[in-house]
C-alpha cells in the first residue's frame, strides 16, 4: 500500500457569491512519489482543487467548504497557509505574476525567509534548487531576463527549495512556447523520477501528460468522473470528447482507424506504444478513393508584400533580417516559430507599429511608412492574445462602435455595422453589458467583433489559442475559417500546430529572425529538420505518417488522425 | 507581455554599493536642507550637485531630461506667479516695508483691462527660481537613492531602519509592478490605435481624455493582478510578519558610516551658517 501524501475526503466547495459548487464531493488519495495529472474542461474546478491542497481554498477566498483535506496529518482548514506552504509548493500558470523578487536568488529565498529558515540554510538550498531545474549560474540575474520556460523553471526552483512533500503545478506550460513547455515537463519528470517528489499537475498538454503522469484525474463540473492510468483515461476518446478535452493525437489516430473497421488491438496513448502496430498498418492496402487535397492556388497582386526586411531594436537586438514574402488576397497563412523567432516583430511591421531598419513593407502597394497606424487599421485587423487589454468601453455595443467612431463613419453606417457585428458574433443579447463582466471566451468574441466592424481585408490573430481550452481554441479558429471563406485574408500566429491543419493552407516558418520556410502546410509540417531547427515539433499524426512512410515508401505524407484513418480505411468503410 | 525592469541603474558605483540606510539618511538631510534654504544660489548649487551625482552613479540622462520636460510648464507657471503675485513673502524675507522697495521688471499700463497696473518683480522672480531648484532637488534625490538600490536590499535596509516590514514590502512591490502597469498601459493604447484612434492628429486635451479612458481597464487589470499576486504570496508563506529571516545581511560598512558622518556634519554646518550668518536665507549673504 503506497504511502499517502494527501487525502481529500468528501470535499465540496462554493466560492463566496457563487451559486454553484466548484468542487462537489471530491474523494481523492494522492500517493507519495506519484505524478498525478489533473484534466478537465475550463471551469471543471482544477485550479480550485490545486488551491484546496495548500489551504488557499477556503482560507484565503472564504466561501462554503465541506469535507476535509489532509496533507500528511495536517487538516488544511486548521493550519495557517503559511504553515502549509512548507509542505506544499505551488507553481502557477502565469510566469510573470508569480515571480516577486528582482533577482533569481532572492526569488528562491523569498518563501524560505518567510518560513524563518536560517540564512546559512537558504544559501545552501539556492544552488541545489537551481541545479535541480538546470538554472545554475543565474543567481544574480533578474527574473525578467529569463525566457518563459526559464521563468517557470525558476518558479519551480522557488517552490522546491522549501523541500515540500507535494509540488502542485497549475497549467505551468499553457503560456509557453514548445521549447519552454518541454523544459518544464522535463524538469517535472526529473524531479519526480530522480528526487521522488510527488507532483500534481493540471495541464491541457495531453501528449505530455500521457507520457509523464502515473495517474490521471478527470474532473467535470467539480466532480471526479474518471480516475486511472493515462492508458485508461486517454483511450476513452468519447468520454474526453464529451468533456471538451483533446486526447493525445496518437490515441485519436488509432481510435479513428479502429472506427473504420480495421482491427487495432488497443488504443495507445504514447508514441512508443504505437510503434509495434505501425508495420502492419503501413502495409495495409490504402483506400483507392483517397486523394490528398491539392494546396489551393492563389494568384493576383500581393495584398501584403515584404521585401528584404530587417529590423534592429534600439538596444541592438537584430530581430529580423532578409525577410521577403508576399501574401495574396484570400490566403490563410500560419506563421510559426519559437519565441524570439521574429513572428510578432514581422507582424508589427504590417501594422506600422514598427518601421523597417532596412527593406520595405507594402500593404495594397503602398509603403506602410507612408500610412498611419489608424489608416492601416481600416485594412488590417489585429487581434492580440489577451482580450482584456483590448477592451476599454463600458458596454459591448460601445466596444464594437469604438473603431467606427474613430474612423468617422456616418451614424447610419455605425448602426448597421455594429448590428452586423453583434449578430455575427452572437453578442446581440449582451450588447448592453460591460464587456469585462462576460466570460473569457465571450470577451474574445467582443474583441473580434470590434475588429470585424471595421471590415478589414486582412485579419491577424496573434496567439489566439494561448490560455484557451480545446473548445475555446476551436471556437476562435472556426471564426477565422468563416472569415476566410467569406473572402478575407487570414494570418494566424500560434504554437499549437496540432490545431491548424484544418484551417491553414500555407505555413511560414521563422527562426532567429529569418524566414526558414514558406510552403503549403503539408510540406511544412513534414519538414522535420526545419521545424526542429526552430524548436517546433509536428503533431503526432504527422510523426505517425512519417514513421509509416519509412516502413512503406508509398505511404502518403498525412497530417491528421482523420486523414490517416481515411487513407487506411477499407474502401466501403471510408469515413 | 515581458516584464520591464524598473529604472535601476546598471553602473556599479560607490553610491550603488552603499547600504540603503545611509542613502535614506542622505535623502532625509538633503530634503530638510532643501526646505530650509531659501537662497536661489545655494539651491542651484544643491540641484546641480544632485543632478551631477545622478549622472555619475548611472541614472540615465534620458530619465532626467524627461523629468525636466514634464516639469517645464510647472516651472514656467511658478516663475510667473512668483514674479507677479509673491510680494508679501519676499517683502517679509527681505525686510521691506513698502511695495516701492521691490525691484520691478515691468508694469502693465494702467489702462489695460484686468491686468492693467499689475507688475512683475525681480524679487518674486528670483524667489521663483529658488522654488524651482528646490523642487528639482526634491524630485531627483529620491530616484538617486531608489534607482541605485536593488529592491530586496531596499527591504532589508528599510526593515533594519525600523520601518515596518509590511510598509517596506508594499513599497518594493509597487516598484516591482510599476513597469508591469506601464506595459499594460502601452498595450491598451496600442490596441486603441489599432482600432483607428489617430493619436497623432489629436490635441493634447483630447489625448488626456483618451488616457483617462485607459484608467478603467488598467485599474481592473491591476485589481485582478493584485489578487493573483496575493494568492502567490500566500502560497510562498508570506504573512507580512516581520518575524522572518533575510538572505542578505544589512551590515553598515565604513563607507556607510563615513557618508552618514559627512551628511551629519553638512547638516549641522548648514544650520549653523543659516542661523548665525543667515547663509541660505533669501536675500542673505549668499
Amino acid at each position: 500500500m503506497p504511502e499517502l501524501i494527501a487525502v481529500l475526503k468528501d470535499v465540496s466547495y462554493k466560492y463566496p457569491r457563487s451559486t454553484d459548487f466548484v468542487l462537489s464531493n471530491v474523494n481523492l488519495e494522492i500517493h507519495k512519489g506519484e505524478f498525478l495529472g489533473l484534466i478537465g474542461p475550463t471551469g471543471a474546478g482544477k485550479s480550485t482543487l490545486c488551491m484546496a491542497l495548500n489551504g488557499i481554498v477556503p482560507q484565503f477566498y472564504g466561501g462554503r467548504f465541506f469535507g476535509s483535506v489532509h496533507i500528511g496529518d495536517l487538516d488544511t482548514t486548521e493550519h495557517p497557509i503559511s504553515e502549509l506552504a512548507s509542505l506544499v509548493g505551488q507553481v502557477f500558470e502565469d510566469p510573470e505574476i508569480q515571480l516577486i523578487a528582482t533577482s533569481v536568488e532572492n526569488e528562491i529565498a523569498f518563501a524560505l525567509e518567510n518560513l524563518r529558515i536560517p540564512r546559512e540554510v537558504i544559501s545552501e538550498r539556492i544552488p541545489k534548487a537551481l541545479s535541480a531545474v538546470r538554472l545554475e549560474g543565474t543567481e544574480q540575474k533578474a527574473p525578467n531576463e529569463l525566457s518563459g520556460g526559464q521563468k517557470q523553471r525558476l518558479a519551480i526552483a522557488a517552490a522546491i527549495a522549501v523541500q515540500p512533500d507535494l509540488l502542485i503545478m497549475d497549467e505551468p506550460t499553457s503560456q509557453l512556447d514548445p521549447v519552454g513547455a518541454e523544459e518544464v515537463f522535463a524538469t517535472a519528470h526529473e524531479l519526480n523520477q530522480e528526487l521522488g517528489m510527488t507532483i500534481v499537475m493540471a495541464s491541457r498538454a495531453a501528449e505530455e501528460m500521457a507520457e509523464f503522469a502515473h495517474r490521471i484525474v478527470l474532473l467535470s463540473h467539480g466532480e471526479i468522473i474518471a480516475l486511472g492510468t493515462p492508458d485508461e483515461i486517454y483511450s476513452q476518446i468519447e468520454l474526453l470528447a464529451s468533456n471538451n478535452l483533446r486526447p493525445p493525437q496518437v490515441a485519436s489516430t488509432f481510435y479513428s482507424i479502429r472506427k473504420t473497421g480495421i482491427a487495432v488491438p488497443k488504443v495507445p496513448v504514447r508514441m512508443k506504444d504505437a510503434t509495434p502496430y505501425l508495420g502492419d498498418l503501413a502495409n495495409l492496402k490504402p483506400n483507392p478513393s483517397f486523394a490528398l487535397p491539392a494546396p489551393p492556388k492563389v494568384t493576383g497582386e500581393p495584398l501584403l508584400s515584404v521585401k528584404d526586411l530587417a529590423h534592429v531594436y534600439p538596444d541592438g537586438t537584430k530581430a529580423l533580417y532578409g525577410v521577403s514574402l508576399d501574401i495574396r488576397e484570400g490566403e490563410y497563412v500560419l506563421i510559426i516559430g519559437q519565441n524570439g523567432a521574429g513572428k510578432s516583430t514581422l507582424v508589427k511591421h504590417f501594422l506600422n507599429l514598427l518601421q523597417p531598419t532596412e527593406g520595405v513593407v507594402k500593404v495594397g502597394g503602398t509603403d506602410t511608412r507612408e500610412m498611419t497606424v489608424s489608416a492601416l487599421a481600416r485594412r488590417i485587423g489585429y487581434i492580440a492574445q489577451n482580450p482584456d487589454n483590448q477592451i476599454f468601453n463600458d458596454s459591448v455595443r460601445a466596444e464594437i462602435e469604438f473603431a467606427l467612431r474613430n474612423l468617422d463613419y456616418s451614424p447610419e453606417v455605425i448602426e448597421t455595422r455594429t448590428r452586423e457585428s453583434l449578430e455575427a458574433m452572437g453578442l446581440m443579447d449582451v450588447q448592453d453589458r460591460h464587456p469585462l463582466s462576460l466570460p473569457k471566451g465571450d470577451r474574445a468574441r467582443v474583441v473580434i467583433g470590434a475588429i470585424l466592424a471595421m471590415k478589414p481585408e486582412i485579419i491577424i490573430f496573434d496567439e489566439p489559442t494561448t490560455g484557451q481550452d480545446y473548445l475555446g481554441a476551436q471556437y476562435i479558429l472556426n471564426i477565422s475559417r468563416d472569415l476566410h471563406k467569406a473572402g478575407k485574408t487570414v494570418i494566424v500566429i500560434t504554437h499549437h500546430l496540432y490545431l491548424m491543419p484544418e484551417y491553414a493552407d500555407r505555413v511560414i516558418v521563422m527562426g532567429k529572425g529569418t524566414l526558414l520556410l514558406d510552403q503549403d502546410i503539408r510540406s511544412a509540417y513534414h519538414a522535420k529538420d526545419i521545424l526542429k531547427s526552430t524548436f517546433l515539433t509536428a503533431p503526432q499524426a504527422v510523426h505517425l505518417s512519417r514513421q509509416m512512410q519509412q516502413l512503406n515508401g508509398n505511404f502518403l505524407p498525412l497530417l491528421t488522425p482523420k486523414e490517416i484513418a481515411d487513407y487506411l480505411a477499407p474502401e466501403e468503410g471510408a469515413s | 507581455m515581458s516584464m520591464m525592469k524598473f529604472q535601476t541603474v546598471e553602473r556599479d558605483s560607490f553610491f550603488s554599493r552603499l547600504d540603503f540606510r545611509p542613502k535614506l539618511f542622505v535623502v532625509m538631510i538633503v530634503t530638510i536642507i532643501a526646505f530650509a534654504w531659501e537662497s536661489p544660489l545655494l539651491q542651484l548649487i544643491l540641484a546641480v550637485v544632485i543632478v551631477a551625482t545622478c549622472l555619475l552613479v548611472g541614472v540615465k540622462w534620458s530619465y532626467i531630461r524627461t523629468i525636466l520636460l514634464i516639469m517645464i510648464p510647472f516651472y514656467l507657471l511658478l516663475l510667473l506667479t512668483h514674479a507677479f503675485f509673491n510680494r508679501d513673502q519676499v517683502m517679509a524675507l527681505e525686510g521691506y516695508d513698502s511695495l516701492d522697495q521691490l525691484r520691478r521688471i515691468f508694469t502693465f499700463p494702467e489702462n489695460w483691462p484686468i491686468i492693467g497696473g499689475s507688475f512683475a518683480t525681480w524679487d518674486g522672480l528670483i524667489y521663483g527660481f529658488n522654488v524651482i531648484f528646490k523642487t528639482l532637488t526634491l524630485t531627483l534625490v529620491i530616484p538617486l537613492a531608489v534607482f541605485t538600490t536593488e529592491v530586496n536590499n531596499m527591504i532589508v535596509g528599510m526593515v533594519r531602519a525600523k520601518i515596518p516590514y509590511k510598509i517596506a514590502f508594499i513599497f518594493s512591490s509597487t516598484l516591482r509592478f510599476f513597469p508591469l502597469l506601464i506595459g499594460e498601459f502601452t498595450a491598451i493604447i496600442e490596441a486603441q490605435r489599432l482600432r483607428g484612434l489617430a493619436m497623432e492628429k489629436m490635441s493634447p486635451i483630447k489625448r488626456v481624455k483618451v488616457y483617462s479612458k485607459v484608467a478603467v481597464p488598467l485599474i481592473l487589470g491591476a485589481l485582478v493582478k493584485s489578487q493573483q499576486l496575493e494568492v502567490v504570496l500566500q502560497s510562498k508563506a508570506f504573512s507580512g510578519s516581520p518575524d522572518r529571516t533575510y538572505l542578505h545581511e544589512s551590515i553598515l560598512k565604513p563607507a556607510d558610516y563615513a557618508i552618514m558622518v559627512f551628511f551629519t556634519v553638512f547638516f549641522l554646518t548648514a544650520f549653523f551658517l543659516l542661523i548665525y550668518y543667515k547663509i541660505g536665507t533669501f536675500g542673505g549673504p549668499i
